[in-house]
């Protein structure tokens, strides 16, 4: 647990401040939403019954008694952070009902207790916590003979049958949630009725679904998209006056820089191309070597790049035909705009700064320098738009929640005996460019760092000194050679916090920080890194995103800046300046990226000038292949498919705590996907849909684990790369047509022939098919065309399952393990293709998306 | 040459603690040129295995599980389940003092077990299969150099050395390697269809962009890619050319997958790494708590046909003077019993093996107390262990790797088992 101090501007949200899921209402209203309030810390005897002077932390709606999930709880700084537990769920709830007699379903994971009318009616046990892995798989659940969604392992069904007068009838459900050994998440805690015979509703109004497979699932989506927005509004109204602290100190930075003359941007001699003064800085160079430019991509070129580099994915066609509808003229800018809006910018971001800020969470039990899953909080920092200095500070801030995605998450290091040293390398490397990874056993012999320098920064971060562990050392063996690098430290010599970079910045103000960490020298960290007069944070970034999004770095490497030099240093002092000047925005840098013509080039096409000195002249931007997570994305856009895998999780039954068993939930977006942490070799810890989609980000350079910060990826193109897409399970997935796939309702659809195969191409590659493409295309499909459809064939579901009984605790028996091997074979067979398409036709069409999606032109970036 | 331990250990302590220094001492250098894993993972218990002792109850009274029965070797015996196995012991070494410090975490265990060193805060070590794959490539360019039978894990995963020296893997014998076998519905027609429509969109998208040579560097990649997934390569997995005889002796799916190992080193790879994972066996694998213990004996009895078919088939092929088979574990089991009947974890002493790859076998090497607890009379480390295997194919294993600048040597300061060389 990550104890809080509560400041003035670090204060949880009281739920009645702020607006909820929807306007929390004083008193219940008959037959509307139902009120449900949060308690915690409760006694432990008034976990099921709160005290009537007991304060909810939360009082929110939902329109129906299902509670699957809980509203994040914020800082006042917008971090998410770990709720007490146990904590109680308690929902009150008025309606009319019908004289008769019906059927009462408390469902639930743990400790919950129905009331009607005052007077408990059903009550389920508290979960066990779990302690081994030898308990036997639950059998299958019975489906009763209705459509009843059944009860999942290891819920509880508790039936009551009551005879209720007609008239108004008061309900009220208490659960206990989390607590020692548990999993704080409600599960499917839900309360359910009908009449004696009849299907069950969800106790709500009368419109309330009715509790089948089918209505679940779609009300749970609702649920979660409503609680997600609900979120954004809740964290954003939280942080108010923390952002407008920041916006004060940006106004001041800028008054600030403003005061100094910004820099002009040489004019150029030649007619080369210039949109803004990047080309300018560039060009200039480009005139000294007598290099020319590489000429511009064309606009759909352009389309599929820019979507790539700003939301992490290729275009749909319906925003390739909205840009092409815009005026060529202002298209391009048009398009920048719009797609620095999208959702997609945070999606991408994350994955970067996963592998930069060495992300990485296990599923199970610690392993290696796992860490939380602050991928959540750098998601929500992106689509915020939280100013990069803000950003530096939370990190460094190291609060929030530990397990469900806040920086908190960031501090740890799990079996590592100096966390912090390893987290001082990650933080100087990410934003001072300093590479200290030697200095954690010995001065370092190649960089201009003592070891000290890291456990000093180490020590502050610590907010304490620290003790230098035995293994962070060279052992020294007696009468043995001398080594070659010097040991200054000797183990367990003791190491205070000391700000190692003073000519970087020697000073800051770290009261007027509006950041306040617990620890004082965590805020110190921040407040010398983020300094304005520290020129290098602002030039770190830059250069970062500049490398993004042009293949290589003004400076190289862009994580070790005592050993580069920049290529074009006033081009970088320039885009610092600007960085500074518009409150540290990414998005702006991106933007001034993005809309020069230097971007808009086509790629340097020669690999031996596309990396050493002469690349660095930008020319054009170095080409580059798809990232992992672009890879598997655009994969499963281009193919009009969900992205299917089982829930990031290895104890679906909850009964463990989240230090052990992480639960990351469904991923929907390639970035959040974990590493399978299967060590133990076991079939029954696998995750075969995973498995297949990891099996792909692993060869295009996707890190499983991220022990450590990594700027750059090993991504190479390999021969392994083409055989996994051309033969492994997600790519064979992705072309099926099966009767969940868009592309086989766009066989299905009534057009001409050519007009299909353009579609395709444009899904799938951006672009409508070449005159040739039509040709070869015609010729393969055209004789089937007219025939394809399969009349009276019924769509099929081929969504791929997961048993949800296999869980952590009963993983060592066999049948668990049966169970999972039969569902990997399963997918190795694939999904059921369409019986709406002859099969002729459909394999035929099969064949040349494998041959779309496995062309060099579908992975390199144009 | 004959060096012994003690002259080993006092050159190795003169070694130079990093790099750029001569190398001052002469390893021995064996003939293996390849090299079969044969991973129980979840702790197999030594005491029930290559390491019996007295007997015990199954409750209360500590002891193996099984009867110790004699084998080819002159007072070395091994669990009566081994019975296939016993008669070729000479062909093997046991190593019976295995020790580290790890026993609640199987994850960090493997870990140890397959790179040789303790994790390190700062970089990620490689697997032993990763340094041979390095060290020694693959005997025919046409196939890869590192195999594994398993799950993918960072156990496996090449490390600091990068994804070059990853492996290829497959979790059932019948699938194939992943990523090299074609879908079920893809027959050779429709493969033809594809690779030439793939053709034809390629040649567009290179006219398209005629000065691209970067394109031509990807297509050209690709192509190696269908090559290494050709027939010259996948018929090492058409375990059907075999004799009905032969893959019967091998017996169930682990027998297969050692059978498949010999296949594969025939065919060029150096390392193959084949895991026991056949939980549905007993539930648990080798991980014998609780009623795991109860059919342990079908585990032994799986891995005891296996492994003899192995030997004497390598033996047929002319092959295990020069293949090193290895039987590895994270850790083993205390002679104790659990309250359900099964044991825990124990790792200050276990069992391990080292079979053919022109070693001096027919001895067991280290001996463990009355109940298998502690080492009697000397103990081998890990890094130990990976120098032995080092060492048997050649490999320096104090050479250095380098981690960008960092050097790190193979092992960390290993030292072979002398006298199972020359």
């Amino acid at each position: 647990m990550v104890v809080v101090v509560l400041r003035s501007n670090f204060i949880l949200i009281s739920a009645v401040s702020v607006m909820c899921v929807a306007a929390a209402p004083a008193n219940v209203s008959l037959n509307g939403p139902v009120k449900v309030e949060i308690f915690e810390q409760l006694k432990p005897a008034g976990l099921l019954s709160p005290p009537a002077d007991a304060k909810p932390i939360e009082i929110y709606q939902e329109p129906a008694f299902a509670f699957v999930r809980i509203p994040t709880k914020f800082s006042g700084n917008a971090l998410p952070m770990d709720r007490s537990v146990p904590f109680t769920l308690k929902a009150t709830y008025e309606r009319v009902i019908t004289a008769g007699e019906y059927r009462f379903r408390l469902r639930a994971r743990g400790a919950a207790r129905l009331e009607i009318d005052g007077q408990v009616v059903a009550e389920s046990k508290p979960q066990p916590p779990n302690v081994t892995g030898d308990d036997p798989v639950p059998p299958q659940p019975v489906r009763e003979d209705s459509p009843l969604r059944p009860a999942s392992y290891p819920h509880q069904d508790i039936l009551y049958r009551v005879t209720l007068p007609a008239g108004v009838h008061k309900f009220v459900l208490t659960a206990v949630i989390g607590g020692r050994g548990l999993y704080p998440t409600p599960g499917e805690l839900a309360v359910s009725f009908a009449p004696i015979g009849k299907l069950d509703r969800l106790l709500g109004p009368a419109s309330a679904p009715y509790l089948t497979d089918e209505e679940w699932t779609r009300y749970v989506a609702t649920i979660n998209k409503r609680h997600e927005e609900a979120d954004v509004v809740r964290r954003r109204l939280a942080s108010t006056e923390v952002a407008a602290e920041w916006r004060t100190r940006h106004d001041r930075v800028r008054t600030e820089l403003l005061k100094i003359a910004a820099p002009t941007a040489p004019a150029l001699k030649s007619a080369l191309p210039v949109h803004n003064d990047i080309d300018r800085y560039l060009g200039a160079r480009l005139e000294a070597e007598k290099q020319l430019p590489t000429e511009s991509t064309n606009d759909l070129e352009f389309f599929r790049r820019l979507s790539l580099d700003a939301t992490g994915i290729i275009p749909t066609p319906v925003e390739i035909r909205s840009y092409l509808a815009d005026p060529p003229k202002t298209r391009r800018t048009k398009a920048i705009e719009r797609l620095l809006a999208s959702s997609g910018w945070a999606d991408h971001w994350v994955s970067y700064w996963q592998d930069v800020l060495a992300e990485n969470p296990g599923i199970l039990k610690p392993d290696l320098n796992n860490t939380g899953p602050f991928r959540w909080w750098i998601h929500q920092s992106f689509a915020d738009g939280i100013p990069f200095d803000r950003f530096v500070a939370e990190l460094l801030s190291m609060e929030g929640s530990a397990y469900q995605g806040g920086p908190a998450g960031f501090a740890q290091a799990t079996l590592n005996d100096a966390p912090m040293a390893a987290k001082a390398e990650i933080v100087a490397q990410a934003f001072l460019g300093q590479r200290m990874g030697c200095a954690r056993c010995h001065d370092a012999p190649f960089h201009p760092f003592k070891q000290k320098d890291l456990f000093s920064l180490a020590a502050m971060m610590q907010g304490k000194e620290i003790k230098l562990p035995k293994t962070s050392t060279v052992p020294m063996i007696e009468g043995g050679r001398k080594p070659a690098v010097t040991v200054a430290l000797k183990p367990g010599e003791a190491i205070g916090p000391a700000w190692p970079f003073a000519t970087l910045a020697d000073h800051a103000e770290t009261g007027a920080l509006p950041n306040k960490a617990a620890v004082p020298s965590r805020n110190e960290v921040a407040a010398l890194i983020i300094s304005p007069d520290n020129k290098r944070f602002p030039q770190v970034i830059v250069n970062r995103i500049w490398k993004r999004y042009m293949g290589l770095g003004i400076v190289e490497p862009a994580d070790d800046w005592s050993r580069g030099k920049a290529s074009h240093p006033e081009l970088l002092d320039y885009l610092a300046r600007e960085f500074a000047l518009s409150g540290y925005d990414i998005k702006h840098v991106a933007r001034l990226i993005f809309t020069s013509h230097a971007y808009q080039r086509k790629p340097i096409a020669d690999p031996s000038i596309s990396t050493g000195e002469q690349a660095r002249l930008f020319a054009g931007p170095i080409r580059r292949n798809m990232t992992a997570e672009q890879l598997v994305d655009s994969l499963h856009l281009g193919a009009g498919r969900p992205f299917e895998c089982e829930d990031m999780n290895l104890n679906p039954s909850g009964d463990r705590s989240p230090s052990q068993f992480l639960n990351m939930g469904k991923p929907e977006r390639a970035w959040q996907m974990t590493a399978l942490s299967n060590e133990r070799d076991r079939p029954a810890l696998a995750l075969p849909i995973a498995q297949s989609i990891v099996d792909v980000m692993s060869v295009y350079g996707w890190r499983q684990s991220r022990q450590n910060a990594a700027t750059s990826r090993d991504d190479a193109p390999s021969p392994m790369q083409t055989l996994i897409l051309a033969n492994g399970i997600l790519g064979t997935r992705m072309i099926r047509l099966t009767d969940d796939s868009e592309l086989t309702e766009l066989a299905l659809s009534d057009v001409p022939l050519e007009k299909m195969v353009n579609e395709m191409f444009l899904r799938v590659l951006s672009r409508p098919a070449s005159k040739e493409e039509v040709r070869v295309l015609s010729s393969l499909l055209g004789d089937l065309y007219p025939a394809r459809k399969v009349k009276g064939a019924a769509k099929a579901d081929s969504s791929t399952k997961s048993d949800s009984r296999v869980s952590w605790s009963n993983h060592l028996s066999a049948e668990a393990t049966v169970i999972r091997m039969e569902e990997e074979r399963a997918l190795r067979m694939g999904a059921k293709p369409t019986a709406r398409l002859e099969a002729k036709f459909r394999e035929r069409l099969e064949d040349a998306l494998w041959a779309m999606f496995n062309s060099p032109e579908f992975v390199m970036v144009p | 040459m004959n060096l012994t331990r003690r002259d080993l250990l006092k050159s190795a302590a003169l070694a130079p603690a990093l790099a750029g220094a001569a190398t001052v001492v002469k390893y021995p250098k064996g003939k293996a040129d390849a090299c079969i894993l044969l991973w129980l993972g979840g702790g197999a218990a030594h005491i029930d295995t290559f390491d019996p002792k007295r007997k015990g109850d199954g409750k209360k009274v500590a002891g193996s599980y099984y009867n110790a029965i004699n084998t080819a070797v002159k007072d070395v015996q091994v669990c009566e389940h081994l019975k296939h196995t016993a008669p070729l012991l000479d062909r093997c070494a046991l190593v019976r003092t295995l020790s580290h410090d790890i026993v609640s975490e199987h994850g960090a265990a493997s870990n140890l077990v397959h790179t040789g060193r303790m994790p390190s805060g700062t970089i990620q070590y490689p697997s032993i299969g990763s340094i041979i794959s390095k060290e020694l490539g693959s005997k025919d360019k046409a196939v890869p150099s590192y195999v594994v039978m398993g799950y993918p894990n960072i156990t496996r995963d090449p490390g600091f050395l990068g994804a070059k020296y990853g492996y290829i893997y497959l979790t059932q014998t019948e699938t194939g390697p992943n990523g090299f076998v074609r879908p079920g519905d893809v027959d050779n027609g429709r493969q033809d269809r594809r690779e030439t429509l793939l053709a034809q969109l390629r040649k567009g998208f290179e006219q398209r962009n005629p000065d691209d040579q970067m394109i031509r560097a990807q297509s050209s990649i690709s192509e190696q890619g269908f090559k290494m997934a050709g027939p010259k390569f996948m018929n090492v997995f058409e375990l059907g050319k075999e004799s009905k005889t032969l893959r019967e002796s091998y017996g169930g799916e682990f027998g297969q997958r050692c059978l498949l190992a010999r296949r594969l080193v025939q065919s060029g790879v150096r390392f193959v790494e084949v895991s026991f994972n056949l939980n549905f066996l007993n539930g648990s694998g080798w991980d014998t708590h609780n009623d795991g213990q109860v059919k342990q004996h079908l585990l032994i009895q799986d891995l005891d046909q296996a492994f003899a078919t192995l030997l004497t088939d390598l033996e047929k092929t002319k092959l295990l003077d020069t293949t090193l088979v290895v039987i590895a574990t994270e850790f083993g089991r205390p002679p104790e019993f659990d309250s359900g009947g099964g044991r825990g974890h124990h790792s200050k002493v276990f069992s391990g093996v080292l079979a053919g790859g022109g070693l001096r076998t027919a001895r067991a090497i280290g001996v463990s107390d009355e109940l298998g607890v502690k080492p009697v009379d000397r103990s081998v480390s890990i890094p130990d262990f990976h120098a032995t295997i080092h060492c048997a194919l050649g490999i320096d294993p104090s050479k250095n790797l380098y981690a960008g600048d960092r050097p790190v040597p193979i092992t960390d300061k290993g030292v072979p088992v002398t006298e199972l060389f020359g």
